[in-house]
């Protein structure tokens, strides 16, 4: 028994509730991947039509238009017309807030007139019927040729009927809304299908047409412009009869509530303090499930080397793979939060109002206030964070913006700070803050304020851009986030960071393991009891003493040495690294802070880890550069090797200089 | 008068813009011939937001001085 199967794409502008519903359609069966030429981020789902069918749900970026704006844009028309051979898109679902229907009708009138079978769901039927709005569905899917749905995404019990009728999608069998006249046909790109529109689509946006410019006198942009006036025309026509839009709700508490969230003083207050209040909670409610995990696996580790016979495979279990797992695991509390709380601010319409109080202050820096966007989800992660970039119009402003997210804190260096901040300072008061706390915010300061001035610089000298750029932004409603959907993201972004940084952290720790525990005149056979080599004969630290010379200015031995070498690849892995260093030559299993705290240092017989040594440390990491990952998607995205490499060295001097600075005041 | 001078609450009717605007404003329904009303302003007065056709748009002011509108009667 075969089972059929159908591609099924969501179209709907952003904030319409599409991925509430492409969540339920789906439910935790879900893929995230690239979109082929681009790192914009694809999610699909497999859902269950009946029986006998299955459909892959693809959720295509939010858009206005199919006409691109911007790269990320062009995703939604490019898998419309399968430009990349990924398969056709076989239904469209078009996602249209019912509160503000006659916009959101534009662009799937768009993708109905290419041909492709839809149908149409109107969500936020709730809110609706709370401002006494009404929409006569029926007599909607009369006109349009297809069905109309009215749903709450908050209830599911209109799922099988949408999943019945999409199954039984068909074409509209009314007329294009749109059709190109018959002069611009010299800007026709015919496609296979034969389908008119889709023909006006790839001719508009495929390059220049220098002929078709001549022959009609209009640029792409004017013909774009025709259209947007064509179709609004019609839109209307369709809606003045079977959507009421009731003025007489009152509306005005939510540009009430704006202007106090928008306001110089208070809204610039306001985000201060949420956003010191996400950074204290980070710290507070990440350190319990942390530490649980650090020394569980630490004494899963002390448990299992006293059950595995004693050889090769229980040393390579409790003194490599384990305490690189531990890296990993660690980190989930912490991501988990973090994009818990990046969630709970898109999903609320807060974020929006961020990109407009900070559009003006962060001009001045070459930035605009979508960038905040980008520096916002940098804490979390400079790879999404420069990911997200790719919804700015202006490329200048685009490059501004990745060069320097990488200074933002990212959640990787959390467990460095963490480590260091847990070993160097103390753990009292100051005027009621904790003072740990104090300074994570600080370091999170510092890294706004080292993306910030370095913006500037770039901005001096980066060639200027031609024309004034543009900045549009829709202001969405307040909405209370669901939780599905900030559970979702939060399960989807561990997901991610397990399966693909998870596996190059243990991997590398598997490495290092073997390196630290062989050496050139060292193959040690575990047939005898703790039989360890002395760490300065292994391969690691061989490498690691060559490269001390280099660091020894900032204070660190040969074993640091060896943990920033090893971490360029991740962040998070110095402290996986500088467990097993210190680790390896001990006789019992310990969590790794305490490994740490017992470290004298050989000339002075002080502590090693003091306040000189553990501000260096954390200055090194707050500029460096240490990410191998974020390496490879700055040169992606910005499309240049150079730009990557000079952020690398330019970073990376930094780092040094403040490191240097630091260690030789405070010792 | 161009749409940068409005002040919070007052209603409008567009015009053409005077120079060329992203074609993405028409596509949000922001068209001329439509309604608009000013909602608030962030600090130094830009970008602006206004409500057009049930969307609220924040623009800068760079954008809002080169759009024309009639100012409706109260």
């Amino acid at each position: 028994m075969s089972k059929k199967s159908l591609r099924v794409g969501l179209v709907g502008r952003p904030n319409t509730g599409k991925s509430s519903l492409f969540n339920q359609l789906t439910g935790m069966v879900q893929k995230t991947g690239n979109y082929p030429g681009v790192t914009m981020e694809k999610k699909t789902g497999l859902t269950k039509l009946s029986a006998d069918v299955l459909a892959e749900v693809v959720d295509l970026p939010g858009v206005y238009s199919l006409h691109p704006s911007s790269a990320d844009e062009r995703v939604v028309m490019d898998a419309l017309m399968d430009v990349h051979g990924e398969g056709a898109i076989d239904v469209v679902v078009g996602v249209a807030d019912g509160t503000n229907l006659k916009t959101c009708l534009f662009v799937f009138s768009q993708a109905m007139d290419l041909g492709i079978p839809a149908v149409l769901v109107v969500t936020m039927a709730d809110e609706m019927k709370h401002r006494g709005m009404t929409l006569d569905a029926q007599a909607l899917a009369k006109t349009l040729g297809v069905e109309v749905h009215i749903v709450n995404t908050r209830k599911q019990e209109w799922l099988p009927e949408l999943k019945r009728a999409i199954l039984e999608a068909q074409t509209s069998p009314q007329t294009p809304f749109f059709i190109p006249q018959a002069e611009y046909d010299s800007w026709l790109q015919p496609s296979d299908t034969g389908n008119r529109y889709a023909a006006w689509l790839k001719g508009i946006n495929h390059g220049q047409n220098q002929a078709a410019i001549d022959a009609t006198g209009k640029r792409p942009e004017r013909l774009r412009a025709d259209e947007a006036i064509q179709r609004y025309r019609q839109v209307n026509l369709w809606l003045r009869e079977f959507w009421s839009n009731n003025p007489a709700e009152d509306r005005r508490w939510v540009t009430r509530v704006d202007r106090v969230l928008v306001h110089p003083l208070w809204g610039s207050a306001i985000l201060m303090v949420i956003l010191f209040t996400v950074f204290q909670l980070l710290f507070y409610v990440a350190e319990g499930p942390m530490n649980a995990i650090d020394v569980g696996m630490a004494e899963l580790a002390s448990a299992l080397s006293t059950i595995l016979p004693e050889g090769f495979i229980s040393h390579l279990i409790t003194h490599g793979l384990m305490p690189g797992l531990s890296g990993v695991l660690m980190f989930i509390p912490q991501i988990a939060l973090l994009f818990g709380f990046i969630a709970l601010l898109e999903e609320s319409g807060y974020m929006s109002r961020v990109v407009f109080i900070m559009d003006r202050i962060m001009r001045p820096f070459g930035l605009s206030g979508k960038s905040v966007v980008p520096m916002v989800s940098g804490t979390a992660c400079a790879i999404p964070a420069i990911m997200s970039t790719r919804n700015m119009e202006n490329g200048r402003e685009r490059l501004l913006a990745i060069a320097v997210t990488p200074f933002i804190t990212c959640s990787a260096r959390m467990p460095v700070y963490a480590l260091i901040i847990g070993l160097v300072i103390p753990d009292v008061s100051f005027i009621g803050l904790n003072v740990r706390g104090l300074v994570f915010f600080a370091l999170y300061a510092l890294g706004f304020l080292a993306a910030l001035g370095s913006s500037a610089l770039l901005n001096r000298f980066m060639p200027k851009a031609s024309h004034a750029p543009n900045f549009l932004q829709e202001m969405p409603e307040y909405r209370w986030p669901l939780l599905r959907n900030v559970g979702m993201t939060i399960f989807r972004r561990s997901k991610n960071f397990v399966n693909e940084a998870g596996r190059i952290i243990v991997a590398i720790s598997v490495v290092l393991w073997f390196a630290a525990t062989f050496g050139p005149d060292h193959h040690p056979d575990f047939t005898e009891a703790h039989e360890v080599i002395p760490i300065e004969e292994s391969y690691i630290g061989i490498a690691g003493m060559a490269m001390e010379p280099l660091v020894a200015p900032l204070g660190y031995d040969w074993k640091i040495s060896v943990a920033i070498v090893s971490s360029f690849v991740a962040r998070e892995v110095f402290v996986g690294t500088m467990a097993m260093l210190y680790a390896v030559g001990d006789e019992g299993i310990q969590s790794i802070s305490a490994t740490l705290a017992q470290q004298i240092r050989p000339d002075t017989q002080e502590p090693m880890f003091d306040l000189a040594l553990g501000v260096s440390l954390l200055l090194f990491y707050a500029f460096a550069m240490q990410c191998m990952s974020t390496l490879v998607v700055v040169a992606r995205e910005a499309r240049s090797w150079r730009l990557a490499l000079a952020q690398f060295f330019f970073m990376g001097a930094l780092a040094y200089m403040f490191a240097w600075a630091a260690f030789v005041a405070l010792s | 008068m161009n749409l940068s001078d409005l002040k919070p609450g007052q209603k409008a009717i567009l015009g053409a813009p005077t120079q060329e605007v992203s074609v993405k404003l028409f596509e949000m329904g922001c068209l001329p011939g439509e309604e608009i009303t000013m909602l608030y302003a962030a600090p130094f007065r830009d970008p602006m937001c206004f409500e057009v056709q049930g969307t609220k748009i924040a623009m800068r002011q760079a954008m809002a001085s080169i759009i024309p509108v009639t100012l409706c009667d109260e």
